[in-house]
């Protein structure tokens, strides 16, 4: 996705990338970061849960007008409802790469 | 909130589990190697600015074409990297997640989760942002191997959309 992000700012759009793995910052270059502590597949906050995501979208959207030079990465400050071992985000079956990966580890 | 105003550093691997971290930090290098990061000043406050979304999940609109899951598991290595237009006004029934790495149920009972279309609409309401693109975007987050596919024909293809749609800021989400 920073690929996608670069590209458009390249293009002369602005952009901010809300990112829960902000330490790719490292390796792409992403103009400017929202980094979030939230679970894969719900980066904007848990289903119904209106308030936290739009609080979300207020913050991301809110570095477009305080992020002052490329590379910016914003920590924001939200907390996930769930401790780290309850939260669900896996899918029903390991993706085909993890399932090869851990069957080649035998 | 700046960088220098954060109290909190975000901990990428909170959630990760072990495994996971293992294989996503194999990719993050020390010290950092990006290219030069691409920038374009912001000419307009977000109150006057047209929005669009862009999310990962390999969301796309029923009754067109899905990303390409069967393709991905006949070959491990290979993530589609097509990408889908998605109404502004789409719904869970309207719409359907594509993505082997991630539960996809949590955006198939709201949207908003992963791409807040609800959420974006009531911030234009309350005049907090201008308006909203004429459409969203999704990609599908897993490349494998290869992010080439993506890099050279996709996100060009995404960014030419929005300029001619004239799209003024343009918030990205990896889920």
């Amino acid at each position: 996705m920073g690929l996608v992000a670069r590209k458009i700012e390249e293009r002369g759009i602005p952009t901010v990338t809300l990112n829960m793995i902000w330490r790719f910052q490292a390796a792409i270059g992403m103009p400017r970061v929202a980094a979030i502590e939230h679970p894969f597949g719900r980066p904007y906050g848990d289903v119904e849960d209106r308030d936290v995501q739009s609080a979300v979208l207020r913050a991301a959207l809110s570095q477009f007008e305080t992020a002052l030079q490329p590379g910016t990465v914003a920590h924001l400050p939200f907390v996930w409802h769930e401790v780290a071992k309850e939260t669900r985000w896996h899918p029903a079956e390991p993706s085909p790469i993890i399932a090869l990966m851990k069957k080649r580890r035998g | 909130m700046s960088t220098e105003e954060s109290v909190h550093e975000v901990d990428s691997w909170r959630f990760t589990g072990g495994f996971l971290r293992k294989i996503l930090s194999g990719n993050i290098p020390d010290p950092p190697t990006h290219p030069p990061i691409p920038w374009t000043p912001v000419a307009k406050p977000l109150s006057a600015a047209k929005v669009a979304l862009v999310t990962t999940a390999g969301i796309s609109m029923r009754g067109e074409e899905p990303f390409d899951m069967d393709g991905e598991r006949r070959r491990p290595t290979w993530g589609d990297p097509s990408w889908r237009r998605l109404a502004v006004t789409a719904t869970c029934e309207e719409i359907e997640v594509n993505h082997l790495h991630i539960d996809t149920g949590y955006i198939e009972r709201d949207l908003n989760v992963a791409l807040p279309v609800d959420r974006l609409r009531e911030l234009v309401a309350a005049g907090e942002v201008g308006s909203i693109a004429d459409t969203h975007y999704s990609i599908m987050g897993y490349q494998g191997a290869s992010s080439a596919a993506l890099e050279s024909e996709s996100a060009p293809q995404i960014a030419e959309s929005m300029v001619s749609e004239e799209v003024d800021f343009a918030l990205l989400a990896p889920v």
